[in-house]
């Protein structure tokens, strides 16, 4: 039961992900493709523990955690640089 | 799975080179991270893909239990992200010297730099 | 003693004259003279054994997987050629001591001299073809040393030149030929190939063979059209000529003609060549010999006109004539040689070579007029000396030759002719030198040479008398013997009298010296029409030919690399492109017989995001900031593909570098134009485009191909051996820190040469920012946003928890010391975003440099570590230990060398990220190093 409901959500995140990608290429804002990349990060996060779910073990959890952090991270130099070009300043 | 991967493969790798050949200095710097996400696609690929199976030896046992994934070009494949890690950082520097002297982002002009 | 001592003996002795030229200029002969002298008593000493038809054999292994060995032979040839090699080296040495003048470099000369008599022993000695090639290598470089000896004459240069890019050519042609030889008979070795005449001579390749080891031997022996560059080599100093130019360095194509009889000789193509050269040459060297006024350049178209004689014999197929022709290189030596000398001697006393000027020596130096004059009626073929033998024995083998069919008569002809100008120049030689009135303006006033310089032309001649009188006993069983060798058989007869009857040779014998003698005395009508042909001047159109071929290959060189790199790199990714696709056309299955993976949708997904992510790069490259968020959706697919087909470990570090390059970039991006100048050539863009997709199709088939057949590999022993012998349960890790632990250091040192080479870089940058941001807004006045700086504080003490918990367990679990090294420098880069440099630089007092030094030293003494415990470099060491209230655990000494590596890790990435981030500030290194 859970494996079905799982196979189904991650189709879902599939979608999401594919929408996003959509968005990014065609956002005619930047800051509209930071978000769109921002949020692929995110149903990456969820990708993995489904994943992670899926197979029984959470050796992939890290992945996530990781992908969470750096994520942040890299969104935020992101718009850094829009705010102000120079990111270390 | 194995044609996918493969096509995945070369599109990429098409993509690098085809950004590398161009005459803009950026577009140098971009064809290559395709080209090193592509080589390390390439190897990994090559090895064999095998799912759900990291080759990691389980609580309390002295080896592996039936079939892992390959140990050893994943080490290599580890190596290879951070030393291109360290190439592009080098070559984006260098280029930003090269575009001081040029004052243009154009490799033709990129013919004699010597100051 | 072995065989191996004669040639080594003089390569020895090529240091004894550098060595001893502090002792004089006779105690330096004399030293010099020894090894030689040493080398022929052996040689002598195993003369016998060849006598009785032993062939001595020496062989040491070299490269046996190539067939190379170093192998010394001695037969009945190789005897004949090291006794002239030797004996006349000998007397040369003797010659030269006193023929150079006091300012000249003796001990140079020497040393130059043996190292050629070591080449020439190597050559006729060697066993093995290509060391045989070699010594023939070597002779052209050492006679290039000793004609150009005299460096400061321009013609001397020119000439050494010359005769280096021609028998240098000529090796070359002649490389390929042996190698074909060794390739059709299957060995290098000589002995095998001489047994395998046949099969050469039957193969398909055989006139490619034989015009290539022709070509080596024509360029050596000044063979027409080659022969041009041996007037031009007179230009060395006598004992030079004498020794290179009449005895040895022409004579080793002959010799390698005689050497390969057996093998090449007998067909129809042979006969053509060989002997219609060797004829050209005869008649051509014979009638410009006279015309030449210089003494040398006489003696020198002389030398060609008999070697031409000596190539026609060894063309004429039949036993006789090879036998005539192993005759005739004796006799030629012995003549050559003294007549040189003594050519050295007039020119050293009277300081002219020049025949117009020198006339009626004999007043001034009767004895040595002597000698030449003897020597020179050798060289004419006058009876009663060994250069009559030779002659009568040619015309007897030109008479009985059916070569040329009805035609046949025309040889005999031509030779008499040949010998008629032989005799008309050597009477010049005789007459306007030593006879004719007095001599012209002449430098010196000419005396007689000292005693001991004669020596050697005095034991020459004496041998050519010798020779002429008694040819039977001194000659004969050397001649028997080297001529069985040349023929690999049985000796026709012949008979060495010196009276043979009233027969046609001697009827042509003595026409010829009629007819010499009449053109002689008419010589002067000759000259005026001779004088009405232009002088071709050989280093001219020698010269010329160079600098033609010089500006062709310029102009090709221009058309390949001219500056611009993205030629390069078209023509580099052609070449791999050519080399990738040939095998794979080649390969008729492409897909293997590995079962299939049944698709799944997530991962099909996964694959068009990520070739739509690389297409979205491409295409939309003109905007900076926006390929670079498609390359990160293209690093983020790779890592989540990473993660799907089992390799943890490098989804974490995929990730985690590739938001390291992502602030690198956006560093970058910062002080680079924001915008590109459009393409301007739309061919060129489809000449990428089908360069990039013809390369992406092929790299894709070879993936697809690798793919799907099963592969042999030696994870088996990692996977076996990580916990038992590393302590690990996480295999790739223990792989890269443990088994490869050498890989992984050298690989942490090139990411800390990088940081250090980009600081020196970074230091010396000039910085262009732009004052707006791409769409011509003002940037920001908000430096520091407050919600980020809060929000990043608290992420650091997390980021710092998970970085020592992904190190710690990292031999166990998905982890290691390179991904918390990332995730720690990213923790810290965040903190200088958000809260600027300065704000840093009061908490955070870390000289990466030494970061990046300590790391390595701690990675180092771990590896050298394991010495103190008698193991090699980086042997790890591991055991189980147990504190109270924590348990037991495993420490391995791997760990602290992953604690090198974290900590290079993050200096060298703090050290690229942190500098480019300071250039825009006061902290910049530039203003430090300005301070």
């Amino acid at each position: 039961m859970l494996k079905i409901a799982l196979l189904l959500v991650s189709g879902m995140v599939c979608v999401a992900l594919v929408l996003n990608l959509w968005r990014l290429i065609q956002g005619p804002d930047i800051a509209d493709r930071i978000l769109a990349l921002d949020t692929m990060y995110i149903n990456s996060i969820a990708l993995i523990i489904i994943f992670g779910m899926y197979m029984g073990s959470p050796l992939y959890f890290e992945a996530a955690l990781l992908i969470a952090m750096l994520g942040f991270v890299s969104t935020a130099a992101l718009c850094k640089y829009l705010l102000r070009g120079d990111i270390i300043e | 799975m194995e044609p996918i991967m493969a096509l995945a493969v070369g599109l990429l790798y098409a993509a690098a080179i085809y950004m590398m050949l161009r005459r803009s200095i950026v577009k140098l710097v971009i064809g290559l991270m395709l080209l090193s996400n592509a080589a390390n696609l390439l190897i990994f690929a090559s090895a064999g893909m095998t799912r759900g199976a990291p080759p990691l030896i389980p609580e309390g046992a002295m080896a592996p239990e039936g079939l892992v994934a390959d140990p050893l070009p994943q080490a290599l494949i580890l190596t290879a992200i951070v030393i291109a890690f360290g190439v592009l950082a080098f070559a984006v520097v260098l280029i930003h010297r090269a575009y001081e002297v040029v004052k243009a982002d154009d490799l033709d002009q990129m013919k004699e730099t010597d100051t | 003693m072995g065989l191996f001592w004669i040639p080594l003996l003089p390569l020895l002795g090529t240091v004894v004259p550098l060595l001893s030229s502090r002792f004089g200029r006779s105690f330096l002969a004399l030293f010099t003279a020894i090894p030689p002298l040493l080398a022929l008593l052996l040689l002598l000493q195993l003369a016998p054994s060849v006598f009785n038809g032993e062939v001595i054999y020496q062989s040491f292994d070299w490269i046996p997987l190539a067939g190379l060995s170093l192998t010394f032979r001695l037969d009945g040839l190789a005897l004949l050629f090291a006794l002239l090699i030797l004996g006349i080296g000998l007397l040369v040495i003797l010659y030269a001591r006193y023929y150079l003048s006091a300012k000249d470099n003796m001990g140079l000369f020497y040393a130059y001299l043996i190292l050629f008599m070591t080449a020439m022993l190597g050559i006729v000695l060697s066993g093995n073809l290509i060391q045989l090639w070699l010594f023939w290598e070597l002779t052209s470089i050492s006679s290039f040393l000793l004609i150009s000896f005299w460096s400061h004459k321009s013609e001397a240069r020119k000439g050494a030149r010359m005769a280096l890019t021609i028998t240098g050519a000529g090796g070359l042609a002649l490389l390929a030929g042996l190698l074909l030889v060794g390739k059709i008979v299957g060995s290098f070795d000589l002995s095998v190939v001489l047994a395998s005449g046949d099969l050469l001579r039957q193969h398909a390749a055989y006139p490619v063979v034989l015009v290539l080891v022709l070509l080596g031997a024509f360029t050596k022996s000044a063979q027409f059209p080659f022969h041009f560059w041996l007037p031009h080599a007179m230009a060395a100093p006598t004992p030079v000529s004498a020794y290179l130019h009449s005895a040895t360095m022409v004579k080793a194509g002959i010799f390698l003609m005689a050497r390969f009889y057996p093998v090449l000789a007998g067909t129809e193509l042979w006969f053509l060549i060989v002997s219609m050269t060797g004829l050209i040459t005869l008649l051509l060297g014979a009638y410009v010999a006279l015309f030449k006024h210089d003494l040398k350049g006489l003696l020198a178209y002389s030398t060609i006109s008999h070697l031409g004689l000596i190539t026609l014999l060894l063309g004429m197929n039949t036993q006789l004539s090879t036998v005539a022709a192993v005759f005739h290189i004796i006799n030629h030596a012995i003549f050559k040689a003294s007549l040189f000398m003594a050519a050295g001697i007039i020119d050293h006393e009277s300081g002219t070579r020049d025949m117009r000027r020198l006339n009626g020596l004999w007043k001034y130096m009767p004895h040595t007029a002597t000698l030449a004059m003897v020597a020179a009626a050798s060289m004419a073929g006058v009876p009663l000396l060994n250069g009559f033998l030779s002659k009568e024995m040619f015309f007897a083998e030109t008479l009985d030759q059916v070569t040329l069919g009805s035609l046949s008569w025309m040889v005999p002809v031509l030779a008499t002719l040949g010998a008629v100008f032989s005799v008309a120049y050597s009477a010049r030689f005789i007459h306007d030198v030593f006879f004719n009135g007095e001599p012209v303006d002449l430098p010196k006033t000419p005396h007689e040479p000292p005693r001991y310089m004669k020596v050697p032309v005095e034991i020459l001649v004496a041998l050519c008398l010798l020779l002429g009188i008694f040819p039977g006993v001194i000659v004969g069983p050397l001649l028997a013997l080297a001529s069985t060798s040349v023929l690999g058989g049985e000796l026709p007869y012949y008979s060495l009298s010196i009276w043979h009857g009233f027969n046609l040779p001697l009827l042509m014998s003595f026409l010829a010296m009629l007819g010499g003698l009449i053109i002689y005395h008419n010589r002067r009508h000759l000259f005026r029409f001779q004088s009405q042909f232009p002088e071709p001047d050989a280093k001219l159109i020698f010269e010329w030919l160079v600098q033609r071929l010089v500006r062709l290959c310029s102009a090709i060189i221009d058309k390949l690399e001219n500056g611009s790199l993205q030629r390069y790199v078209f023509l580099l990714l052609l070449a791999a492109l050519v080399l990738m696709a040939g095998p794979m056309i080649d390969l008729n299955a492409t897909l293997g017989h590995q079962s299939s993976m049944p698709v799944d949708t997530v991962s099909l997904i996964g694959a068009l995001l990520l070739a739509a992510g690389a297409i979205a790069t491409v295409i939309l490259n003109r905007r900076r900031l926006v390929s670079l968020l498609t390359l990160s959706v293209v690093g983020l697919i790779v890592s989540l593909a990473f993660a799907r087909f089992s390799a943890p470990d490098l989804a974490l570090t995929q990730l985690s570098v590739e938001v390291v390059t992502m602030i690198l970039l956006l560093l970058a991006l910062f002080f680079l134009p924001q915008s590109t100048p459009k393409e301007s050539n739309p061919r060129r863009l489809v000449r990428d485009l089908s360069l990039a997709g013809l390369i992406g199709g092929v790299i894709g088939t070879i993936n697809y191909a690798m793919i799907t057949r099963p592969l042999d590999s030696i994870s088996g022993f990692f996977l076996e051996n990580s916990k038992t012998g590393g302590g690990g349960t996480n295999v790739v890790n223990v792989i890269l820190v443990d088994f490869r632990g050498m890989d992984t250091f050298g690989e942490v040192a090139v990411l800390g040469i990088a940081a250090l080479g980009i600081f020196k870089l970074i230091v010396h940058m000039r910085l262009y920012m732009p004052s707006t941001d791409g769409n011509g807004l003002p940037w920001s006045p908000d430096r520091h946003p407050m919600m980020l700086a809060i929000v990043s504080q608290s992420l650091l003490p997390l980021a710092l928890l998970v970085s020592v918990y992904i190190f710690l367990r990292g031999h166990n679990q998905p982890g290691g010391g390179f991904i918390a090294g990332l995730i720690t420098s990213v923790a810290i880069i965040q903190q200088y975003i958000a809260h600027g440099v300065d704000w840093i630089k009061e908490r955070l007092r870390i000289n990466y440099q030494w970061m990046v030094a300590s790391g390595l030293l701690i990675a180092g003494l771990t590896g050298i570590g394991s010495w103190f415990f008698g193991r090699p470099f980086l042997t790890s060491w591991f055991d189980y230990f147990s504190l109270p209230w924590v348990g037991k655990f495993e420490l391995a000494s791997a760990m602290v060398f992953d604690l090198g590596v974290y900590l290079t890790v993050v200096g060298a990435t703090l050290l690229i990220l942190a500098n480019l981030g300071k250039l825009t500030t006061s902290h910049s290194p530039a203003a430090k190093e300005n301070n």
